[in-house]
Parts: C-alpha cells; sequence; structure tokens
C-alpha cells in the first residue's frame, strides 16, 4: 500500500456511496482507503481495510471498547484524542492503530512522553485534512500549529504519521498531490508526506522478526 | 516588461454544474485570501480566464502556481454550491491547458429513483458513475453512486 486515505465516511454517513468514493480514490492516486462505518459493496481494483473509531473519556473506557468483537474484527483502531493523561495512555494500548482528532486536542496534550511511547509501540498520530480544507481563520490556524507540534515531535521520536481526508463526499476527496501540498503548509516534505501516506500498511503489517511457528 | 504567467487547469465537481465565472473567481479569491492573505495572494493576481465544460483555468504569476493550486484544494463551494476543484495541469498557455480538457457528459439515459421518502433524477457518466439530484429544491441534495449502487436498490 503506497497510498492510503486513512479515513473516508461514506453513504449513509456521507452522500456518497463506497464504490463511488473508491472509484474516485483511484483517480486521485490511492491505491487504498480505510472506511469508517457502514458501507456495502467491495470494489475489485482498491484495497479496502475497515476502521472503527473509539471515543472514550478513560483509558479503561478505551481498554474496554477494544476489547469488543466488532473493534477486534477491524483492520485498523482510531481513538480520538484527549487530554494528555488519555493520550498517554491510548498510545500504550497495543490494540491502538491510530491517535485522531489531534486538531481538537489542547495545545499540549500529546506531549513528548506520548510521542515516545508511540514511537516504542507504533502508535500513529492521524493528520486530518479536514481542518484544513474545511475550515477557516482561527479554527484553521490553530489546527495548523497542532499539526505543526505533531510534525516536530514525529521528527524528534520518530513516531508513524496517517493522513486522511475524512471525507463523507467525493467532493472531499483530495488528490495526493493536493495532499502534497496541503501538508506543505505546516512544513512537512514530500519525502514526509510520502512516507505518511503508506504507514498504514506497516501499522497493520509491522515489520517483526521471522518466527518459526511448526517445525 | 509582461510579466510571466502561468495557468492552472482544474476540474470542477460535481459534473454538470456550470458555476458563473464571477462566482468561481470570487470562491477563487476567498479561498486564497484566507490561506496565503492579502499580500501574497495580491502578489499572485489570480484571474479565472476561462469557464466551461465543467472546467476552468485560473491564471497567476509564474512562481506562484503551487501556492495558487493548494488554495483551489481549499475551494469547497461557490455560490453556496458544494463543489471541488481538481487540479488537472499547469501550463504556461491556455491552448495547451485546453487540449487536455475532455468534458464529461451525461449519458443519454437518464431516470429517477427514490430513496427513502426523496425522490432523485440521475445523471449516468462514464466509468458507472451516477449523480443523483434531489428534485424540487433550490440548494439541491446530491448522492454520487455507481451503476452497481443503484441496481442494487
Amino acid at each position: 500500500m503506497k497510498a492510503t486515505d486513512a479515513c473516508v465516511c461514506p453513504y449513509p454517513a456521507g452522500d456518497s456511496t463506497l464504490a463511488r468514493m473508491a472509484l474516485e480514490a483511484r483517480e486521485l492516486g490511492f491505491d487504498s482507503i480505510v472506511v469508517i462505518g457502514e458501507g456495502d459493496g467491495e470494489p475489485r481494483d482498491l484495497r479496502i481495510l475497515r476502521g472503527v473509531v473509539i471515543s472514550a473519556s478513560s483509558q479503561k473506557e478505551a481498554i474496554r471498547q477494544v476489547r469488543k468483537p466488532a473493534v477486534r474484527a477491524a483492520d485498523v483502531v482510531f481513538v480520538n484524542a484527549g487530554d494528555t493523561a488519555f493520550n498517554r495512555a491510548a498510545a500504550a494500548v497495543e490494540e491502538v492503530h491510530v491517535i485522531r482528532n489531534i486538531h481538537a486536542a489542547r495545545r499540549g496534550a500529546f506531549d513528548h512522553v506520548a510521542a515516545r511511547t508511540a514511537a516504542d509501540r507504533g502508535t500513529a498520530v492521524d493528520i486530518s485534512l479536514y481542518p484544513i480544507i474545511g475550515f477557516r481563520g482561527r479554527r484553521r490556524q490553530t489546527a495548523l500549529q497542532r499539526y505543526a507540534d505533531i510534525l516536530g515531535l514525529h521528527r524528534r521520536y520518530d513516531f508513524p504519521l496517517t493522513i486522511s481526508s475524512g471525507a463523507r463526499s467525493i467532493l472531499e476527496q483530495r488528490s495526493v498531490r493536493e495532499i502534497h501540498g496541503l501538508c506543505g503548509l505546516f512544513g512537512m516534505t514530500e519525502d514526509e508526506v510520502t512516507c505518511a501516506l503508506s504507514s498504514i500498511g506497516r501499522l497493520i503489517e509491522p515489520y517483526r522478526p521471522v518466527r518459526v511457528v511448526s517445525e | 516588461m509582461r510579466e510571466k504567467r502561468r495557468y492552472i487547469l482544474v476540474r470542477i465537481l460535481p459534473y454538470g454544474f456550470m458555476p458563473d465565472r464571477k462566482d468561481l473567481y470570487l470562491a477563487v479569491i476567498e479561498a486564497a485570501t484566507s490561506l496565503w492573505g492579502d499580500v501574497a495572494t495580491g502578489l499572485a493576481q489570480p484571474a479565472v480566464v476561462f469557464c466551461d465544460e465543467g472546467y476552468a483555468i485560473v491564471r497567476c504569476r509564474r512562481g506562484t502556481e503551487g501556492d495558487i493550486a493548494t488554495a483551489l484544494a481549499t475551494v469547497t463551494a461557490i455560490a453556496d454550491e458544494r463543489v471541488a476543484l481538481r487540479t488537472v495541469a499547469t501550463s504556461g498557455t491556455i491552448r495547451a491547458l485546453k487540449r487536455r480538457i475532455r468534458p464529461a457528459r451525461p449519458l443519454e439515459e437518464t431516470g429517477e429513483v427514490v430513496i427513502g421518502e426523496d425522490s432523485f433524477t440521475t445523471y449516468r457518466y462514464p466509468r458507472q458513475k451516477v449523480d443523483l439530484i434531489k428534485k424540487g429544491t433550490m440548494h439541491q441534495k446530491s448522492l454520487f453512486f455507481t451503476r452497481e449502487d443503484l441496481e442494487e436498490r
């Protein structure tokens, strides 16, 4: 998986079906997408990964939710970011792949401790393009500041990043080339964007030492 | 001396939406000003020089085309209608860009479909795409399906 849109929400949550969003994603340069919520159909020329989002107010609640069968069946598990203590704990939960909604968290909520834990455990932080595209003024400035902070921590601690459009419509999907431009707004280089777009594949199939299962 | 310019070809989504050139210009200026500020946008001198057949060509000063293309990616509405502007190509001449225009015209077979309590008119496009436009509203609600999605209903 070289380029993955880490979050799309098809019909009925949005106005475009999964098949149509997959068709558009293919035209926009993606080879896989992560689908949140319901979505019928299995397009042929694009890999579809099933994602689930956990919204929890405490670490205990998050752990309880990740043990639900529906969450275990998902390919990618997202957790909405919270306060500093929650993010530190979420980064350490093995079942969690990605911490998302970081733009909505307070400044410093994802700190160096969470960054180091995320790097050790291979937990990614999601960069959603929705606030950059859809917001204006102060709200967009805040999101850009958060992303710049995350990028600084990423460069220091080397935890994975993912990039998502958060699209609920084909009108909200953006091409790989446009994503390079949008991520450049908060200082991401071309190589960093390329690496972030391909990181979902490494999250769900991490590099591990070869294990002998039978002799 | 005349300054060098660059032209950006963008495809307008959804298909069939034909915005007024002035409305498109205002949307581009709003997006560019919001993203880059008055100074940078003023120096880039963006202008809409062509708008037809589902495509538009945006002119800007050479060297600013990357910034303007990024601003175009943040356009979400034109005159209160939800749209997306997809950058297709950048060139130094309008003629080169016009050669790349491939208008997406609806296939002749249109129809009607009822989803829930709403009635939609269907417009079929190449590559199995079907756009559903809700009937009888000023700001029309659209759904974006494929032919298979529609047949399954």
